[in-house]
């Protein structure tokens, strides 16, 4: 039975240091509570509290961490099962897998052109994560050769790739200054792995056909020492890979399965034969349970599509996607065009424009910061209110850009329009419908009002 | 039921099966057993024998089980001395009587005697009967029309399911004179109520009248005259079958559902106008059987207890004795009675008034410059009372302006205004009068070029000049209340009646009686406990964006947010029984301090998904109830001062706790347990049982300043209440200190209860 | 070491509708298609069974689309002329159902009239052996007037009627009762709103075994997030033993996808958008993955390359 954030409290040192990141300790024992933090932040928390926390306050699933020179990926320390039941905390990194046995320029140019692509998402700049090496010649030098070559162009984390712990000890000198994932350690050579991950102090990746298979393998790496682990459960076709995946989130969270409590990698590559094929089991890899997704293909367009998905299936259900408020034009409008104003809920900021959009009619949006909250909502919050809307008008510069002084409210807010008036002297406010379906309708006509 | 009725019934049962047996036995002899008999254009063979018994009837031989079967079911007529129960008996022969009718009309159409021979008359637009012998008569017709054809009831029918048609009116019989007879044909049809005919006295029948009085019929009006016998009402209840068969997803011989069907979906009633004969008696109580009640325009015996119908079986209104001048003002009261009793809703779809109406002009300012005239505020003084009152008091749809309009009030000025609002219905309650009048801000408000401000008797309200150039004046605000009180809570109310009283006299006594009204009102709510009721309201409106989060709503725990009370939740679940709100039983009580409760823990389960498996209601410290993120304020408990806080969503400071609002709210909601977090609505603060399990209103020792402010007189209640009427100074607020320490120092300080109260765990 | 595999077993199953009829149940489809009856979440063969796999339903207009995209017209050519070559072509490019989508008005823009509606669904129907839906322009008074005559000249063919929603569901349900057809109820992505909708829709006596719900979605990067949740959390409703979540779901990602400039437009976009028309097809095809991973039973799409590759997915997620 989990404790209660007030069950934990009495057993902390209850003295408010502050150190482990919260306010008080109160507040730290509940995020305790609920999984989202580690007892070790308490430096002062005595040894019995201790003994008695552990096991109801270690993640179920631990989080391991990839970096390199400034960049990080983390995965695992996921709480739910299904996103809606509070949210998914760490989007599973995106690799590019390499091969040593590639031309090191091809290396270096498939390497880069996937490190160097950035695509801008609702005010996001979004990129893939890392670069996965593989040894296929199984020759130390040229993996280490192929290594460099990939630090050469990138500082993102890395996956090394090999059998060989001599190939795999080659590559780590190669990735030096950076803390790469090391892949994998399997029943035939899992002690030698385990040592170099270990002097390495590096995570390591398991892999068996089974899931007996990998528990055995998780306990024999712990016992060398590493707590830093991930798993690869050998499955590769989209079918097996969703029921092996999701048995391994339900053994860690609903069981509390120690020995599975890690989080996973998957090759998508190898169950598919093109980019969309691919990109199709990368994307149930994302919505489903992987923590690291190593891929083969790359594609600007594949690319854009997952990093779009990962931050759909990792956005935080009770914390809307924003976009930034400001000014948006659509379809070129000009110094006549109608002027709306919505608020900057992603949901409803997308319904509006896209009805504009689609009406074919120009116009210029103006999208208020109401904390992402949709139009109702934020007006109910007291966030989309007279003085925001005019507050928004003001500070847009939308009055330079247009001959007239009309502004449509969404017809959601129609209370507002008195006080709108009071706030901007000098412009008409006009009530738009209530849905955004209507708008192009309603703009049609505009010009009437 | 009563004797008089159940004996004419039997009486008149018995007699139209020996009538049928008579005409089958004929036209056995005559025809032959194996002469086809048909219904017109449709594919349910004879209807109601089809639907009841399962019995396709296709020729002459195959009606003899039929009579068989009727017979079997006619009973002797009373005794003149030994009264038993006879309901079932009655139905019964009211039964076997629509058989026997469906029988003779069978026979008739074989021997080509249906549909009814009718010199002279002619159907307006299209009409199911055609036949050469159709065009024989001068510009066609010399028919009526008989039953209906299956594509007029598909379309129909379509119409009477998805709530278009409210319903249909079997008229049998003849009215007082010709006049009375179109005035009521025309109140059904203003109510796009469907009017079928038959029947007749003394050989008169509504069809003749009607058709003197050139109205037009057919189905194009929605006026289809069947025939002008009695026998002809098997054509409607055939109707009746028909929907239940095409629309009820039924198979012929589940007689038990097809005439549940009716009773619930299909709002028809009989309209017995002039003498009731031993005939009439019988088929009305085949009638009965579908759940249809029957309104008389003459003496006879009622039979009001509900059961077989869903209110009255039998109503008695006499013609002569209905209230008004006109035969056109007795028609509406006798129709509106009918549709009182068959429960069938009015439908509004407009407001009648000279400016625009919409949600769009709700958020209108009028300003002092524009404005022609104000009620209420500083120069005058308003008030809007909304009461219960029964439903024979009420006219549905009358307005009156009682004293001087505004004309004689110069532009810009104010005149005292009263508008009172009294309405009626089944399902109406007290407890919802202060739901509905809350509503007449917004109902109001729709108007363009009027502006509504406050409620009860701090209403203020102004009419631009613009608005009052177009016309718009007193009785409008009757005109509106009156439209919108049906389309948006037709669910409870069904009569709607507005006094809008400007006479000084008037005034003031009813300005009086709403503020006993007022004041009732408040102590109700204040003797509304959670002990008194057997029945929570759940709210999951916000299941949204937080899917395992359900309020339990008590009379002395308002919804999180504010927006909903118990009364509120109850009134909406009458409104909307498939909506956010939905009664909860309370169940076994477990814990009467922290308020477990059996039921409130079920629904809870299910509603959470199972995330939650108990709440406590008054406790904060164990199985507190889950938040979504609306919340007005959240409590947290501070264990260094063994108390709680309190913090306001207005309130941006930091708190003891070392987070704001912002940050707590992330830990409140999400419709997770949280033990020592808990988000709640303002007024929360001011209950018996706000974390009466941990201590009560003593427990806060910080609130934020906002809320001490804006409800400063409430809380001072409170710690009357609680016995220590300084209790309020001795909370700290963000004014006195953000952190634990200074909170400590302050409580040692004013001496704070919750210092020395038991630890709070 | 032994590890329990976590199986789950849920007290609930979605109903199993039958769409279609053929000669022998009344109707004239040369088969039928049965959607639903699972008791388990998507794929997860190893808690429970999925009889049927989610189905393909492709949409056709009743003319020429007058704002698809260009590739969409490129793909399927002439046929976009006549929605009876239309819906033949979506036949062979490997619809499970046909979609037809009425529009508001006909050429000229004069109004779309019953008859018109009538003359569609007969030539549809005539083209295709596939069990079809048809989908009102989504006006309160056309839909009403339109479907009505729909559900009259389909009579006995068991297609599914849509759109209802809660603001217009009494006519199209009333017409579905009188010919014995199914409707679509479609709510704006929210579990109690579809809920209601279901249990108003089946207060007016359609049995549930006719209803499919249809909870509103989004394509990916515009608010999918949203529709996928809704999906998940409606199926676990129903696997919980919530009677009335109980329906199988219908989405519609190849409208949502193919609305987005991802799919629709080839200039004017960031060169970082990459390859137009991969990315057209990748766009509709992840949108329709993604929502048949969170429990879609019929996904509604445009593109027949993307009909392709879902139908793809679905088999290997299906191969036992």
């Amino acid at each position: 039975m989990a404790l209660t954030g007030l069950q934990i409290y009495k057993l902390l040192p209850q003295t408010n240091c502050k150190e482990c990141g919260f306010p008080t300790c109160l507040a730290f024992a509940m995020k305790l509570a609920a999984k989202q933090a580690e007892l070790s932040a308490c430096p002062y928390v005595s040894e019995e509290a201790k003994a008695q926390l552990d096991a109801a306050s270690a993640p179920p699933i631990r989080l391991v961490v990839v970096e390199g020179p400034g960049h990080k990926v983390e995965a695992g320390n996921e709480t739910v099962i299904f996103r809606h039941e509070k949210t998914f905390y760490h989007p599973p990194g995106l690799f590019l897998r390499v091969k040593d046995s590639w031309p090191l320029e091809q290396v270096k140019g498939a390497a880069k052109e996937a490190m160097d692509y950035i695509v801008t998402y609702v005010g996001m700049n979004l990129h893939l994560d890392g670069v996965a090496v593989e040894s296929a010649s199984g020759n130390p030098e040229a993996f280490a050769a192929a290594v460099k070559a990939v630090r050469e162009v990138t500082d993102r984390p890395l996956i090394l790739m090999a059998s060989d712990p001599a190939v795999l000890k080659a590559g780590l000198a190669a990735a030096d200054g950076t803390r790469p994932l090391l892949y994998a350690a399997t029943a035939e050579n899992w002690q030698a792995v385990a040592e170099v991950a270990k002097a390495a102090n590096v995570p390591v990746a398991v892999r068996a056909d089974s899931l007996d298979g990998l528990a055995d393998l998780t306990e024999k790496v712990k016992g060398v020492g590493i707590q830093d682990i991930v798993l690869d459960p050998g499955v590769r076709d989209p079918a097996g890979t969703l029921v092996t995946l999701t048995h391994l989130r339900r053994l860690a969270l609903k069981k509390n399965f120690r020995p599975l409590g890690f989080p996973i990698i998957t090759f998508p590559g190898e169950g598919a034969s093109d980019v969309i094929e691919e990109a199709q089991l990368a994307a149930e890899h994302i919505a489903k349970y992987a923590g690291f997704i190593v891929l083969d293909r790359f594609a600007p367009e594949m690319a854009y599509a997952l990093l779009a998905w990962r931050v759909n299936i990792y956005t935080n259900p009770q914390e809307p996607i924003k976009v930034q408020p400001g000014v948006y034009e659509i379809n070129n409008p000009t110094a006549d065009s109608p002027v709306m104003i919505t608020t900057n809920f992603s949901i409803t900021y997308f319904s509006v424009a896209n009805e504009v959009d689609g009406s074919g009619l120009p116009g210029w949006l103006l999208v208020a910061d109401a904390e992402g909250m949709s139009v109702l909502t934020a007006w109910a919050a007291g966030k989309f209110d007279a003085e925001k809307i005019a507050k928004t008008v003001k500070t847009t510069g939308i009055e330079e850009k247009i001959n007239h002084r009309k502004l449509i409210i969404p017809g959601a807010v129609a209370v507002l329009m008195g006080e709108v008036e009071e706030e901007l002297p000098g412009w008409q406010i006009l009530v738009g419908p209530r849905e955004a379906v209507d708008l192009p309708g309603y703009l049609k006509l505009w010009k009437s009002f | 039921m009563s004797r008089y009725i159940a004996t004419r019934a039997i009486r008149g049962a018995n007699a139209i099966v020996a009538e049928a047996e008579a005409l089958l036995q004929k036209a056995l002899a005559e025809k032959g057993p194996d002469t086809p008999v048909a219904f017109t254009n449709t594919a349910y063979y004879l209807p109601v024998i089809y639907g009841m018994l399962g019995h396709p009837v296709s020729k002459i031989g195959d009606m003899v089980p039929v009579l068989e079967h009727a017979k079997s079911l006619l009973h002797p007529p009373p005794d003149e001395k030994w009264w038993v129960p006879y309901l079932g008996e009655t139905l019964d022969c009211g039964m076997a009587t629509l058989l026997a009718e469906e029988i003779i009309e069978g026979i008739r159409f074989a021997y080509g005697e249906q549909p009814e021979r009718y010199p002279g008359f002619r159907m307006t637009g299209s009409a199911s009967f055609t036949s050469p012998e159709f065009e024989k008569e001068e510009g066609g017709g010399g028919y009526l029309n008989g039953p209906i054809d299956d594509i007029q009831l598909r379309s129909w029918g379509i119409q009477l399911v998805d709530g278009r048609m409210p319903g249909f009116a079997a008229i049998v019989g003849a009215a007082r004179n010709n006049r009375a007879a179109v005035a009521i044909v025309r109140e059904l049809q203003r109510r796009n109520i469907l009017v079928f005919l038959c029947g007749n006295v003394n050989g008169r029948s509504i069809i003749d009248q009607l058709h003197e009085e050139g109205v037009e019929m057919g189905y194009d009006t929605y006026i289809v005259p069947f025939g002008r016998d009695t026998i002809a009402a098997i054509y409607p209840l055939g109707f009746a079958t028909r929907s239940a068969l095409t629309f009820g997803g039924l198979k012929p011989g589940q007689w038990r559902e097809i005439l549940l069907y009716n009773k619930y979906r299909v709002f028809a009633f009989v309209l017995a106008l002039g003498e009731v004969d031993d005939l009439k008696y019988a088929t009305a109580a085949g009638a009965i059987s579908y759940g249809f009640p029957v309104i008389a325009d003459t003496v006879i015996p009622q039979i009001l207890p509900t059961g077989i119908t869903r209110y009255e079986h039998v109503i008695s209104m006499p013609w002569e004795e209905i209230e008004g001048e006109t035969d056109e003002e007795k028609a509406a009261r006798l129709v509106q009675k009918c549709i009182e009793v068959r429960g069938v809703k009015v439908k509004i779809t407009e407001v009648p008034i000279p400016v625009p109406y919409g949600s769009a002009f709700e958020g209108e300012v009028v300003r002092k410059a524009d404005m022609r005239v104000e009620f209420g505020g500083r120069a005058s003084r308003a008030f809007e009372y909304l009461r219960m009152v029964p439903m024979d008091q009420v006219e549905d749809g009358k307005i009156e302006v009682i004293g001087p309009g505004f004309e004689d009030v110069p532009v810009g000025g104010a005149m005292d205004l009263g508008i009172l609002v009294e309405v009626a219905g089944r399902k109406m309650q007290e407890d919802f009068e202060p739901v509905l009048e809350r509503q007449i801000h917004y109902f109001i408000n729709g108007a363009s070029g009027v502006q509504h401000i406050g409620q009860r008797d701090i209403a203020w309200i102004r009419i631009s000049k613009a608005a009052a150039e177009k016309g718009f004046n007193l009785r409008h605000f009757g005109d509106i209340l009156y439209a919108r009180f049906h389309a948006d809570f037709g669910a409870i109310v069904d009569k709607v009646q507005v006094k809008i009283i400007t006479d000084p006299a008037l005034h003031a006594e009813w300005l009086q009686k709403a503020r006993e009204a007022y004041d009732r009102r408040n102590r109700r709510l204040a003797d509304l406990t959670d002990e008194a009721v057997d029945t929570f309201y759940s709210c999951v409106l916000c299941q949204s964006f937080a899917p395992t989060h359900c309020c339990v709503i008590s009379p002395q725990r308002l919804g999180l947010c504010g927006a909903y009370n118990w009364l509120d939740c109850k009134a909406s679940y009458e409104i909307n029984p498939t909506g956010p709100n939905q009664p909860i039983q309370k169940g076994q009580c477990l814990d009467p301090v922290k308020g477990y409760f059996t039921g409130v823990n079920e629904y809870v389960r299910v509603a959470s998904q199972g995330t939650v498996d108990q709440v406590a209601m008054y406790s904060i410290m164990e199985n507190p109830m889950t938040a979504c993120g609306c919340f007005e304020c959240i409590v947290m408990v501070i264990p260094e001062a063994n108390g709680v806080m309190v913090v306001s969503r207005e309130d941006p400071s930091m708190t003891p706790a070392g987070m704001t609002f912002s940050t707590l709210a992330g830990m409140a909601g999400g419709g997770l347990q949280t033990p020592g977090v808990m988000g709640v609505g303002k007024y929360y603060l001011t209950s018996p049982k706000f974390l009466s399990a941990d201590g009560g209103f003593k427990r806060v020792v910080w609130m934020s300043s906002f809320l001490k402010q804006t409800m400063a007189e409430e809380l001072k209640a409170v710690c009357e209440r609680e016995g220590d009427p300084d209790l309020l100074d001795k909370i700290a607020d963000e004014t006195v200190c953000t952190d634990v320490e200074g909170l400590l120092a302050y409580l040692t300080e004013k001496e704070h209860p919750a210092l020395t109260m038991p630890p709070i765990f | 070491m032994p590890v329990e595999i976590p199986v789950e077993q849920w007290p609930g199953r979605v109903i199993e509708e039958t769409l279609g009829a053929t000669p022998a149940e009344g109707g004239t489809r040369s088969r039928v298609v049965k959607v639903g009856g699972e008791n388990t979440l998507p794929f997860m063969l190893t808690d429970g069974e999925m009889p049927n796999p989610p189905r393909i339903a492709i949409e056709i207009l009743d003319q020429r689309p007058k704002d698809w995209s260009p590739l969409l017209l490129e793909a399927w050519g002439d046929v976009v002329d006549d929605p009876a070559k239309w819906a033949k072509a979506a036949e062979e490019a490997g619809a499970d159902l046909v979609l037809l989508q009425l529009s508001l008005t006909r050429d000229g823009g004069k109004p779309t009239t019953a008859a018109d509606a009538k003359a569609l669904t007969r030539a549809v129907l005539q083209a295709t052996g596939l069990p079809i839906l048809v989908f009102g322009p989504g006006q309160v008074d056309a839909d009403n007037e339109l479907l009505v005559a729909v559900a009259e000249e389909a009579a006995g063919e068991r297609i599914v009627l849509g759109i209802c929603e809660e603001k217009n569901y009494r006519t199209i349900v009333a017409a579905a009762l009188a010919n014995g057809h199914l409707v679509n109820g479609r709510t704006a992505m929210d579990v109690n709103l579809a809920k209601q909708l279901n249990i108003l829709i089946a207060d007016m006596g359609l049995p549930l075994d006719r209803i499919i719900m249809d909870p509103t979605t989004a394509s990916l990067g515009y608010g999918i997030e949203y529709g996928y949740s809704v999906m998940e959390r409606l199926r676990l409703a129903a696997l919980q033993g919530d009677k009335m979540t109980q329906l199988p779901m219908l989405v519609t990602p190849g409208f949502e996808a193919w609305r987005q400039k991802e799919a629709k437009v080839g200039e004017g976009v960031p060169a970082s958008w990459g390859d137009w028309r991969q990315r057209a097809v990748l766009w509709e095809t992840l949108t329709a993955t993604n929502l048949i991973l969170s429990g879609a039973d019929i996904v509604v799409l445009r593109h027949p390359e993307t009909v392709k590759r879902v139908r793809a997915f679905i088999d290997r997620m299906m191969a036992k």
